[in-house]
């Protein structure tokens, strides 16, 4: 079988760097001498750049870097922890659970006219981006939330929106929760500077002492609650769990934690 | 309490140096960002819990890249099994038939797939469907991951010469997808000689080169 019958084989080869020396030097010297079997490699070298130019994928998202180390840490710990169990008292449990049967009697939340500052706190939410760490975020959180994340808060990150929220300071803050086992991201955009009234829109639903707002916009439910003694706004968001389950989030007070 | 911060550290060091790279097989795996975070996480997180059987002089890329690649082939191939076009066992025949039959198998794609396949991927994306999944897998540990015939074949767990063959197919295929996406002009069969029959030995080449030496 000479080199040039076995030239498809020994191109690739070649180009994946899989022959050994002698191999590869002498089909070096045939391919001075052979035009044929020239061409046919550049052929085939340019095919391969080509493949490897078209594959090149986008690099790992921030938040799933993130996520990892939570995941890992959730490893560590080596005890699965279900936020049902272990941050809720069970008298708190009771009154969400009740709160939960009350709003799910009531009716689903539809399409409603949503308010301006909802409405561009759930369009920031859903931006996706890239989150921060560092400790000019806790700095600023600090002064303008007096929110102070802790290291077992399940804080995946944070992305500070300095007047960002039809011209409200905003931050949104994303948590990877657990519940029963199923791993969801929950985000909680808060946002200064907030009157009652401007983040209520959609249902008002009251759990424990929290009046909350559920709301519909581009397919996504969001609750918002505000808090009047500080005037800030929360809008809470998670895609992958039920409408009753985020409302019994954020009725819960898990999130921001204090 | 020491032994696993420092399994911790060494983890990181050594295997979330990689991250980019396995988001990056995965992505071209699942061809969707959403199922290659969820692929990479859970590779990660087995990874971790199997860290103490890794031997740590071996290439560590190529060992999460297993992990990778069976989490992929074991859990989220089986939730797409009932949206696979080709059936498994016809597939790696059908592909070596041409580029015609793989152009076929789109078309037997439903409309809200078709709308699916194209709202979330590229070009790329909906050329690596088109393959055969042996054959997209040796292409991403080749050429995207840089992996040794060797290195594939015992993650893929086939001989060097079957990774050969499959990683030749897949890159003639491939290679023809692409060009059609490109012109956008829907697939037209070669009228020369079809790539795909090619024959793709190099023991058969090594044993007539040593045969050849031994007569001379």
């Amino acid at each position: 079988m000479s080199l040039c019958e076995s030239i498809d084989t020994l191109a690739m080869a070649y180009l994946d760097d899989e022959l050994a020396a002698e191999e590869r030097h002498e089909l070096e010297a045939h391919m001075t001498e052979c035009a044929a079997c020239r061409a046919q490699l550049d052929g085939e070298r340019h095919e391969h750049m080509m493949l490897r130019n078209a594959l090149v994928a986008p690099p790992a998202p921030d938040m799933l870097r993130a996520k990892i180390g939570i995941a890992l840490d959730g490893e560590d710990r080596a005890a699965r922890r279900r936020w049902t169990g272990y941050l809720l008292p069970g008298s708190a449990m009771l009154a969400a659970a009740a709160a939960i049967a009350m709003f799910v009697g009531v009716k689903p939340a539809g399409e409603h006219e949503v308010g301006t500052v909802s409405r561009e706190a759930v369009r920031q939410q859903m931006r996706q981006l890239p989150l921060e760490r560092g400790p000019e975020t806790g700095n600023w959180l600090h002064a303008n939330f007096q929110l102070d994340p802790q290291p077992n808060d399940n804080l995946l990150g944070t992305r500070l929106l300095p007047h960002g929220v039809n011209g409200h300071d905003g931050a949104l803050l994303a948590y990877q929760m657990d519940l029963e086992g199923r791993r969801f991201v929950a985000t909680v955009l808060a946002v200064r500077d907030i009157r009652d009234e401007e983040m209520q829109d959609g249902d008002e639903v009251k759990i424990g002492e929290r009046t909350l707002h559920v709301m519909q916009q581009d397919g996504q439910t969001a609750v918002s609650y505000v808090d009047s003694r500080r005037h800030i706004g929360f809008l809470y968001m998670a895609p992958d769990i039920a409408p009753n389950e985020l409302v019994w989030l954020a009725g819960s007070g898990l999130l921001p934690p204090r | 309490m020491l032994a696993s911060r420092g399994k911790r550290t060494e983890f990181e060091r050594q295997a979330l140096a990689h991250l980019d790279a396995l988001y990056g097989a995965a992505y071209r795996l699942t061809r969707n960002a959403r199922d290659a975070e969820d692929l990479v996480q859970d590779s990660l997180l087995r990874a971790y819990r199997f860290w103490d059987s890794f031997q740590q002089d071996s290439n560590c890329k190529a060992w999460l890249l297993r992990i990778v690649t069976n989490t992929f082939i074991n859990e989220y191939q089986r939730k797409k099994r009932s949206r696979e076009v080709l059936d498994a066992a016809s597939a790696e025949q059908d592909a070596t038939d041409g580029v015609l039959v793989q152009a076929s198998a789109f078309d037997k794609q439903s409309p809200a797939q078709a709308m699916l396949a194209n709202s979330v991927s590229d070009d790329v994306q909906r050329a690596l469907d088109s393959l055969p999944d042996d054959f997209r897998t040796a292409v991403i540990l080749c050429d995207m991951q840089g992996l040794s015939y060797k290195e594939i074949a015992e993650i893929m767990e086939c001989p060097v010469g079957t990774v050969m063959s499959r990683l030749f197919r897949g890159r003639k295929l491939l290679a023809a997808a692409l060009r059609d996406f490109a012109v956008s002009e829907g697939y037209v069969k070669n009228a020369g000689e079809d790539p795909t029959k090619k024959t793709i030995d190099l023991e058969k080449y090594r044993a007539t080169r040593k045969a050849r030496e031994g007569s001379q």
